[in-house]
C-alpha cells in the first residue's frame, strides 16, 4: 500500500517532465513528421487552410513523379558515389598520417600537424573562387574530380587525420615492442597490430565523412552543371514549377526518400553515428 | 617519444656495444623518419598544394579587377577592400553576419546545454527523447531548409498554428528582424543535437562524488550547476562555443533558399553575398576580397576565444 502509493508520486512528479520533454521533442522532429505528412497530399489539399494534419488519401504516385520530374535515381546514385569516393580518399590520406603523427613522430611531426589541421579553419566558402578557377582550367567542371579531391583534402581529411591521430595515441607503446621483438617489419606492425585496434574510431571517420559529404550544397552547387550529374542537395530544391513555384507535395516526397537512408543508418548504428559526428564536430 | 627512445635502447646489441648502438640507433631514427615521411606526405603534399591555389589564389584574385567576358585581369591593389567598406548594401550584410554569431553561438551553445541537463536523467524513455532530437543532424541542411519553407509558406503550418490562438498571419519571410529570428531557430534547430550530445558525455563524465558532495553540503540546484558542474564541463562548453562561433558564418542554405538574400540585401549574410557576387554577378575581384575578410574573421574569433580559454577552463582533459 504505501509502496504503490511512493511509486504513483513518483510517477506523478515525472508527468511536467515528460510533457516538457513531448513538447521539446515536436520542436526537433514535427518537421520530419510534417514533411512525411505533405509527401502524401494532393496539392490541393496543400493549399488548403487551415492545413490538416494527415492527407485524406496516401497518394504514392508524388513518389513515382520524383523519378519522372528528374532523374533522380541517378541522381541518389551519384550522391553515393560520391560518397564513397570521398570516405576512401580520406582515410587513404588519413590513417598513415595519423599513424605516422601519433606512434612514428618523424622529426618535424608537430609542425606537420599544425598544417594538415588548418584545414579545419578554413572555411570552404571562403576559397571556393579559386578553387573553381582552378577546376575550370584543369577541364575539372561537371566533374566528380573537383568534388572529391578538394572536399577530402581541404574539409574531411585534417578532421579525420585529427581523429584517426587521437586513436592511435590512446593505444600502449607495448604492443610496438612486442612486435618489433617479433620480427615485424613497420609496416606489419602498423596493419596487423595497431590498425585493427582502431576500428571504432575508423568507423567515427567514416560517419563524419559520408556525413559531410551528404550534406554538401555549395560545392556541387557550383562544379556540377548537367542535371544527371547533380547531387541529391542540388537537385531537391529543382523540383518547382516555372510558372505554379515549388511542387510541395513531389519536393517533399524528394526529401524525405532522401533523409530515409540515412535515418535507417541511424538507427542500425546508433552508437557509431553519434561518435562520429561529435568527434566530427570540429567542422559541422 | 620517452617511450619510443626507451624500447630502441633496451632493443638487443645496444647494451652490450654502446658504439655500434649508437650507428644502429642513428639508423633506426633515419629509418623511422623515412617511414614516417612516407606516411605523411600524401596527405601533406595535397595540402599544401591545394591550401596554396586556395588561400593563395583567393589572395592574389583579391588584389585584383577580372573581366570574366573579355577574360582579362587587371591589379587594382587595394580596391576591393575600400569598396567593402564604402558599399552601403555591406552594412547590412555585415550587421546580418553578426547576428547570426552572437545568436547562433551564445544561442546555440545554452540551448545545447539546456537539452543536455534535461535529457541527463534516468527516466524510461530518455533515449527516445535524444534520438528526436538528434534526428535533425541527420537531415541534410537543403532537406531542413526545404521542409522549413513548406511550413513558413503562406497559409502553411506556422501560419495554422498561429491562426489557432487568432493571431497571423505574418509575413514569415518578408524581410525584417522577424525572418533573421526564423533563420536563427532553423539553423539553431539543425545541428543542436550534435552539441548536446558532446554536453551529455561531459556530463556524465562528472564524478558523481562531487554531486553527492555538493548535496551533503545543502547547495541548491543551481549553485550545483554553476560551481560544482560547469566548471567541470568548462572545456566541453568552450569547444562547443568555438565550433558554434565557426559553423555561425555558414548560414547559406537558408539564405540561398528561403529569400535569396531578399528583399535587397535585408537577408543577406557575407557567405551568401560571396556566392552572389562572384556566381551570379561574376565580380570575381570584389568576391574575392569578401573571402579574405571572412577568413580573416573567422581566424580573428577562433584566435580570440582560443586566448579567453586559457583564463576560462578550469579543468582541462588533456
Amino acid at each position: 500500500m504505501k509502496r504503490s502509493n511512493v511509486l504513483s508520486s513518483r510517477a506523478m512528479r515525472r508527468v511536467p517532465t515528460y510533457v516538457l520533454l513531448i513538447v521539446v521533442s515536436l520542436l526537433f522532429i514535427g518537421p520530419v513528421l510534417w514533411m512525411v505528412s505533405g509527401s502524401f497530399k494532393s496539392i490541393g489539399e496543400i493549399l488548403q487552410y487551415p492545413p490538416k494534419l494527415l492527407p485524406e488519401v496516401f497518394r504514392w504516385e508524388n513518389y513515382a513523379q520524383v523519378f519522372t520530374l528528374q532523374p533522380f535515381a541517378q541522381q541518389f546514385l551519384n550522391s553515393v558515389i560520391l560518397m564513397v569516393l570521398i570516405c576512401v580518399l580520406t582515410l587513404v590520406l588519413a590513417i598513415p598520417s595519423g599513424y605516422a603523427l601519433a606512434r612514428v613522430r618523424p622529426a618535424g611531426a608537430a609542425f606537420i600537424f599544425l598544417i594538415l589541421l588548418s584545414g579545419v579553419f578554413i572555411p570552404p566558402e571562403a576559397v571556393i573562387i579559386p578553387l573553381f578557377q582552378t577546376a575550370a582550367q584543369l577541364g575539372w567542371v561537371d566533374t566528380f574530380y573537383p568534388l572529391v579531391i578538394f572536399t577530402s583534402v581541404l574539409s574531411t581529411g585534417p578532421v579525420a587525420m585529427f581523429i584517426m591521430r587521437q586513436a592511435f595515441l590512446t593505444l600502449p607503446a607495448e604492443f610496438e615492442e612486442a612486435a618489433t621483438i617479433d620480427g615485424a617489419s613497420r609496416t606489419r606492425t602498423m596493419v596487423q597490430i595497431f590498425l585493427p585496434l582502431v576500428r571504432p574510431s575508423i568507423a567515427s571517420a567514416v560517419v563524419f565523412t559520408a556525413w559531410f559529404s551528404w550534406n554538401q550544397f555549395l560545392e556541387p552547387l557550383v562544379y556540377l552543371r548537367s542535371q544527371a550529374m547533380l547531387s541529391v542537395p542540388v537537385a531537391l530544391t529543382l523540383f518547382e514549377d516555372a510558372l505554379a513555384g515549388p511542387r510541395w507535395n513531389v519536393q517533399m516526397a524528394a526529401t524525405t526518400l532522401s533523409v530515409l537512408p540515412v535515418l535507417i543508418v541511424f538507427l542500425l548504428a546508433q552508437k557509431h553515428v553519434v561518435s562520429g559526428l561529435t568527434a566530427g564536430g570540429l567542422k559541422s | 617519444m620517452t617511450s619510443l627512445q626507451a624500447a630502441e635502447t633496451s632493443a638487443p646489441g645496444s647494451l652490450r656495444a654502446p658504439r655500434r648502438g649508437r650507428n644502429r640507433q642513428s639508423a633506426l631514427h633515419a629509418g623511422r623518419n623515412l617511414f614516417g615521411y612516407t606516411l605523411l606526405a600524401p596527405q601533406t603534399l595535397g595540402m599544401i598544394v591545394v591550401g596554396l591555389v586556395a588561400v593563395g589564389g583567393v589572395v592574389q584574385l583579391s588584389l585584383t579587377r577580372v573581366n570574366v567576358l573579355a577574360g582579362t585581369r587587371e591589379f587594382v591593389g587595394l580596391e576591393n577592400y575600400a569598396r567593402i567598406f564604402s558599399d552601403p548594401n555591406m552594412a547590412v550584410v555585415l550587421s546580418n553576419t553578426f547576428f547570426f554569431v552572437v545568436v547562433l553561438s551564445i544561442g546555440g551553445t545554452v540551448l545545447a546545454l539546456a537539452l543536455a541537463l534535461l535529457l541527463n536523467q534516468k527516466l524510461p524513455g530518455i533515449n527516445i527523447f535524444r534520438a528526436a532530437i538528434f534526428i535533425p543532424a541527420l537531415v541534410t541542411t537543403v532537406a531542413w531548409t526545404l521542409v522549413w519553407s513548406f511550413i513558413l509558406q503562406p497559409g502553411g503550418l506556422l501560419d495554422g498554428i498561429v491562426g489557432l490562438v487568432g493571431a497571423g498571419p505574418f509575413p514569415w519571410l518578408r524581410g525584417g528582424w522577424l525572418t533573421l529570428g526564423v533563420f536563427a531557430v532553423i539553423q539553431l534547430t539543425k545541428n543542436v543535437g550534435i552539441n548536446m550530445m558532446i554536453f551529455l558525455a561531459a556530463l556524465q563524465a562528472v564524478p558523481q562524488e562531487l554531486i553527492d558532495a555538493s548535496h551533503v553540503d545543502g547547495a541548491g540546484p543551481w549553485t550545483r550547476f554553476r560551481h560544482v558542474i560547469l566548471p567541470q564541463i568548462s572545456s566541453a562548453v568552450i569547444m562547443v562555443f568555438m565550433l558554434m562561433v565557426s559553423g555561425s558564418f555558414k548560414v547559406f542554405e537558408l539564405v540561398l533558399l528561403l529569400t535569396n538574400g531578399g528583399p535587397g540585401v535585408q537577408t543577406s549574410v557575407l557567405a551568401f553575398e560571396i556566392f552572389r557576387q562572384a556566381f551570379r554577378l561574376n565580380d570575381i575581384g570584389y568576391a574575392s576580397a569578401l573571402s579574405v575578410f571572412l577568413f580573416a574573421l573567422v581566424i580573428g574569433l577562433i584566435g580570440l576565444i582560443w586566448q579567453f580559454r586559457k583564463r576560462m577552463v578550469f579543468h582541462e582533459a588533456e
